[in-house]
């Protein structure tokens, strides 16, 4: 667990910057890799005919 | 440990970090190669799946570079140049690296072989298992050959594209592959030169710290004169037109003259450089331009 009782003011909200930061990075990833499995599947079905 | 660095560390990683470990600035080569290797191929591709392909590969090559990482970090912590990455920081953990390299090493290859082909997605993981354990962990700490052999990963985004592309492998992209092959030892070893210090702090034998400098200014000389004529060979088969006949024949002509300057630099009786390395570190910047162009000209002779 982490120790945040002797953090500065300064030190808590750069805490808070950098897992903000982490977080959207995350949400922009797993986003991106279901847009690329929506994108390809989209482009299979119809490639082969199944899409319309 | 000084406060800033304490502070750092416990305030935990940032998402740059996280991106630095898939070492960025390698990929823009290796995405480079890889798109021209599906450009040139004899195919029409989907422009989405070409993108995708594109995208796998340098998901590949960053996991590949993150596993990397994770396994070396004892010696990164050792060496000026890498102690400050993530993991020997000590802002993001081994256990992280290591399953965020593997993560997306197996979706690369797993959207690979959805969106094009298996023999695509089969290079592609022959060339993550190629980086991280036959040059990471068997060569890397073992010989000073250890780039020569190593390189061959970094030489197969060309022949990926191609295989995306066509669904095959055909001597067009292996000759592709060999020039990236033998343009690795002259590249990194202009570079190591001049940066050998670290290596040699970290047990890492790089050829100037095993075999010194002018036994490797001699393999940067070798090594440019067994890649030109492969450069060349493309032309000289018929796989390309006058452009890239051309554009290869004037940049072997200066590569070699670069590896000239860095064998014939003023040198003491161990062959180090009286200059600062002035040659290798010209060689080394025109390495790099080298094969931005050499595959730029491939593209563009294809549509000349």
């Amino acid at each position: 667990m982490i120790e945040t009782q002797k953090w500065t003011p300064e030190m808590v909200a750069e805490f808070k910057r950098r897992r903000r930061g982490r977080n959207w990075l995350l949400l922009g990833v797993l986003g991106g890799f279901c847009l690329v499995i929506y994108a390809v599947a989209c482009v299979k079905l119809y490639q082969t005919g199944g899409m319309w | 440990m000084s406060e800033s660095v304490v502070n750092s560390v416990e305030l935990g990683a940032t998402a740059a970090d996280w991106l630095a470990l898939l070492k960025p600035r390698v990929l823009t080569l290796v995405v480079f190669t890889g798109a021209v290797g599906l450009v040139i191929a004899p195919s029409h591709m989907n422009p989405v799946l070409g993108l995708v392909a594109i995208l796998c590969i340098t998901i590949a090559a960053g996991a590949a570079g993150a596993i990397n990482m994770w396994y070396d970090r004892d010696i990164d912590a050792i060496m000026k140049r890498t102690a400050s990455r993530p993991i020997p920081a000590g802002r993001i953990s081994a256990e992280g690296g290591l399953i965020f390299g593997v993560t997306l090493a197996l979706f690369s290859v797993l959207v690979m072989a959805m969106a094009t082909n298996l023999v695509a997605a089969g290079i592609l993981a022959l060339s993550i298992g190629f980086y991280v354990f036959v040059y990471t962990i068997w060569l890397k700490r073992r010989t000073p050959q250890n780039i020569v052999i190593g390189g061959a990963a970094g030489a197969f985004p060309a022949m990926i594209g191609w295989a995306a592309a066509t669904g095959t492998v055909s001597l067009e992209p292996v000759l592709l592959f060999l020039i990236a092959f033998f343009w690795t030892p002259p590249h990194f070893w202009s570079l190591s030169l001049y940066a050998s210090g670290d290596y040699e702090r970290a047990g890492v034998p790089m050829l100037p710290v095993v075999r010194g400098a002018r036994y490797t200014r001699q393999n940067v000389m070798a090594y440019t004169l067994v890649l030109v004529p492969f450069t060349l060979a493309p032309w000289a088969l018929g796989y390309m037109g006058w452009v890239y006949g051309v554009t290869a024949s004037v940049l072997g002509a200066m590569f070699i003259w670069y590896a000239w300057a860095v064998l014939t630099d003023k040198q003491d009786e161990a062959g180090k450089s009286l200059t600062k390395d002035k040659p290798a570190k010209a060689a080394f910047r025109f390495s790099i331009l080298y094969l931005f162009i050499l595959f730029g000209a491939c593209a563009v002779d294809r549509f000349v």
